[in-house]
């Protein structure tokens, strides 16, 4: 009898447990295919309305003989590469930036203070309008891109650290000090680990805004790269060629999306998964 | 019962605790004079603690009890070398200054959450201390045997996420034993757990408390348990806050959850304890 | 303290002092030319340059006409992404039969639409309140999903337990607990607009703060440029801090208030 009570309810967990596993299974593909109804309809009814030769809304089909033929020629290769270059040079630069001002600025009420405005006033100016003027300083060249799109970047990463300094909680510290830790091992062992999910977030949010700065430049200033090409294809009347490219460009931003989380997921991996929380 | 209990416990170390007596002739660990405790915030600076006097000897279990905002985690922050006191206080560790944690003496925080690295396993948790102090073969040691202490050697390789509050907070009291320290300072370290798991890490603590014969400075709002686990139970008065009232023990070791709290010394003790805490300061 | 000091108190000297300290610098590099940037204007060049477009009469003109489109194009897509995003929160069919739809559009960075638009539209003024709106329903259609669906279970039981009906309960319970998000959705969109109203000006509409910035470069003249792209970040300053204002107004104040100190 008290054996029976015992095991009921834990087999009706695990049961339940093994049914929501195969309930997700089997249901996840479907409302993501489901859920793009909307999209291909829109795509076929333009493929089936819209003519080979349309100056506007060539069909979808006419995109991907575009794309090969931009595949081919290897023009389409190197401006994924350039672009890419930039983004990366420049995200990579935010956050070293970003990240070491926002230590500091988060760790000194004094600094945060002296630099506030100036920050402010930095923030405020828009990226895009900034670009005629990099190219004024700076020239048409890598230099410039990277320039234009790390500080565009910088900010959400600064801030985050910022954030997440201020929020290290005085628990933590007085463990680590109470333990002995030595000054340099309370940095390595506890305050950068602490941060890094913070940092990571303004990474996250910095990286998309880089991919669209990039981009931004490139369509601008005509440098080399995804954005170049696309306005390039624009300004020559090759329609096709713009729609192509810019499938291309949601590509290259989902594609660093998920690269980003990836790296997220194996460097947080100690954290408990969003999917099930703990007991 | 109980009888075949006691002559075993009550040998060596332990004996002479529950003598109040031998406590006099120990060593003092910590000798706090004249303490007295300002804090700044953006509207200035405030007198916390004025003046405190006493004195921590060694092997003792002390309580420090008041009311919320009496400044005893701040007290606690002091002794533990965390917070700096006013400079003409006296705040001394076996006769030496306190100026940082002083060697041998940790604390544990209530907040476990907050105090434990959620990106470091319950091993690795406990072993932080130790790194690059002994050994990996004798950390490796020390880490099992004080998570073997308190019964956690089966979840050293999980993360503390997927432990409960109490698992956590036995954690991190894993990791302050790992150092063998010879001086526990606890922060309401059961304040945030459920009734049932309080009362049998109390007992936890106690049966490691006897094991180590470290000295044990205990801060809590809970009267019963200050009586339970003390041999003796300092209440802060007043605001700037003294020691209003230092109030001995004199229970008998063992402590019996049910037995120790229904004996008349223990409820006699309890009323005097709550008058003092709950005394209007004039 | 008395209330006249205390509110200097509260003016940041030290920041305003690193500021000032910049541009002193700013203006000594350029001066002596310290750096070799050949069209690098000081900020007394700057200066002269905004007075000369504000007496000219250039700049104010151009204001408008970004502010105008900029308004005029996320009042527009306030109107849909909030209308979508009702019916995309409140239908779990309609959302379920969208989203995916949705989420694989978002990922194309907007500004990728800009030749397209430029392409269909031609360099006009529908060109460029056709990539502001489209680039302000994003931010306001997710935060009016997210903020409806996100509304506590435990509200939509108290619906259940008065009795309201579904109306009652989308206008007194779902909308209200998502106004929070869909304001800030709503801010996020306008800074968009604004920047977006810009970038087409560059590239497509020759009208408004982007085209004059363009045409100061073409001319070789930073000054003016330096003065247009201030103006532009004024303008984004001054719309943000009117919107906050106007949305604090509108929003009881946040839970809390002062910290409880000991009594
Ligand atoms: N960093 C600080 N600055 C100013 N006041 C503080 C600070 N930390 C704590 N206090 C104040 O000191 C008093 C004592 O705090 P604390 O020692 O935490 O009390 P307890 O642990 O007894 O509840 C409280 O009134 C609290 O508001
Ligand atoms: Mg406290």
């Amino acid at each position: 009898m008290t054996a029976q009570t015992a095991t009921r309810p834990d087999s009706g967990r695990q049961q339940s447990a093994r049914e929501e596993r195969g309930n997700r299974k089997r249901t996840t593909p479907f409302p993501l295919l489901r859920g793009l109804l909307p999209l291909v309809v829109l795509l076929s009814v333009w493929e089936l309305a819209g003519s080979p030769g349309s100056p506007y809304f060539p069909p979808p089909s006419t995109w991907g003989s575009a794309l090969i033929a931009l595949w081919e020629n290897g023009v389409l290769l190197a401006a994924v590469v350039a672009t890419l270059t930039t983004f990366s040079i420049a995200l990579g630069a935010a956050t070293v930036l970003g990240a070491g001002v926002g230590l500091v600025v988060g760790g000194s009420p004094a600094a945060d203070r002296a630099l506030g405005p100036t920050f402010e006033f930095a923030r405020a100016m828009p990226p895009a309008a900034m670009v005629p003027i990099a190219t004024l300083l700076l020239g048409y060249d890598e230099t410039m891109k990277v320039t234009v799109v790390t500080l565009a970047a910088i900010w959400a990463i600064l801030l985050n650290t910022r954030a997440g300094v201020r929020r290290i909680d005085q628990t933590l510290l007085d463990a680590a000090r109470s333990l002995q830790l030595g000054k340099l091992d309370r940095i390595r062992k506890v305050i950068v680990p602490a941060l890094l999910p913070a940092i990571f977030l303004g990474v996250r949010v910095a990286a998309p805004i880089a991919v669209v700065i990039t981009l931004l430049v490139e369509i601008l200033t005509n440098v080399e790269g995804v954005g170049a090409l696309i306005a390039q294809s624009q300004r020559t009347f090759q329609p096709a060629r713009v729609y192509a490219l810019i499938v291309v460009a949601g590509a290259l931003s989902f594609l660093v999306n998920a690269v980003l989380g990836a790296i997220e997921s194996y460097v947080f991996r100690y954290r408990p998964s969003t999917a099930g929380g703990g007991e | 019962m109980q009888a075949s209990d006691q002559p075993i416990t009550q040998d060596a170390p332990t004996a002479d605790r529950t003598e109040p007596q031998a406590q006099v002739k120990r060593k003092v660990t910590f000798q706090c004079r004249n303490l007295t405790v300002e804090l700044g915030s953006s509207e200035g600076a405030t007198c916390i603690c004025r003046s405190v006097n006493f004195d921590v000897r060694e092997g003792e279990f002390i309580s420090i009890m008041g009311r919320s905002g009496s400044g005893k985690t701040t007290l606690l922050r002091i002794l533990g070398g965390l917070l700096a006191p006013t400079p003409d206080s006296s705040v001394r560790y076996y006769g030496e200054r306190v100026e940082g944690p002083p060697p041998g003496v940790i604390t544990v925080f209530q907040n476990y959450a907050a105090s434990l690295l959620p990106w470091r396993t319950v091993e690795k948790n406990v072993a932080l201390g130790l790194e690059g102090k002994v050994g990996r073969e004798e950390a490796r040691e020390r880490v099992a045997d004080a998570l073997a202490m308190v019964g956690l050697g089966k979840r050293a390789k999980d993360y503390p996420w997927r432990l409960s509050g109490g698992m956590q907070q036995r954690v991190q009291l894993a990791r302050a034993l790992a150092m063998r320290p010879s001086v526990l300072l606890m922060d309401e370290p059961f304040g945030a757990l459920d009734a049932m798991t309080k009362t049998s890490l109390q007992d936890e603590l106690l049966q490691v408390y006897e094991r180590t014969g470290a000295t044990v400075v205990f801060v809590t709002h809970d009267i019963d348990e200050a009586l339970y686990l003390s041999d003796r139970v300092l209440v802060l008065q007043g605001d700037p806050s003294t020691i209003g009232e230092s109030l001995p023990v004199h229970c008998s070791r063992p402590r019996h959850q049910i037995e120790t709290k229904q004996s008349e010394g223990f409820l006699a003790l309890r009323r005097k304890v709550y008058e003092a805490i709950m005394q209007r300061h004039e | 303290m008395s209330s006249r000091s205390r509110r200097l108190g509260r003016v940041n000297w030290p920041g305003l002092l690193t500021l000032a300290l910049l541009a002193g610098a700013w203006e000594a590099t350029v001066r002596w030319s310290l750096l070799d940037y050949q069209y690098l204007p000081a900020p007394s060049a700057i200066a002269r340059g905004a007075r000369t477009l504000l007496a000219s009469g250039e700049l104010i003109p151009n204001v408008l006409h970004t502010l105008m489109v900029t308004l005029i194009g996320w009042s527009i897509a306030s109107v849909i992404g909030i209308g979508l995003g009702l019916l995309l929160g409140l239908s779990p069919t309609a959302y379920r039969y969208s989203m995916t739809s949705f989420e694989v559009t978002k990922a194309i960075p907007p500004i990728t639409f800009v030749p397209a638009t430029l392409l269909i539209f031609g360099f006009s003024l529908r060109m460029e309140l056709v990539i502001v709106v489209y680039v302000g329903v994003w931010p306001v259609l997710i935060n009016t999903i997210g903020g409806v669906r996100g509304v506590p279970g435990e509200l939509l039981d108290l619906g259940r337990m008065l009795h309201m009906s579904s109306w009652t309960r989308v206008r007194k319970l779902i909308v209200p607990a998502a106004v929070p998000e869909i304001l800030v959705g709503l801010r996020l969109g306008l800074t968009l607009c604004l920047v977006l109203a810009v970038v087409a000006e560059m590239v497509g509409n020759p009208a408004g703060l982007g085209h004059a910035l363009v045409r100061a470069q073409q001319a070789l003249q930073p000054e003016k440029m330096f003065a247009y792209v201030l103006s532009a970040g004024v303008l984004g300053i001054t719309l943000n801090a009117l919107f906050r204002s106007a949305a604090s107004w509108m929003l009881p104040p946040p839970a809390g208030g002062p910290e409880g100190g000991t009594p």
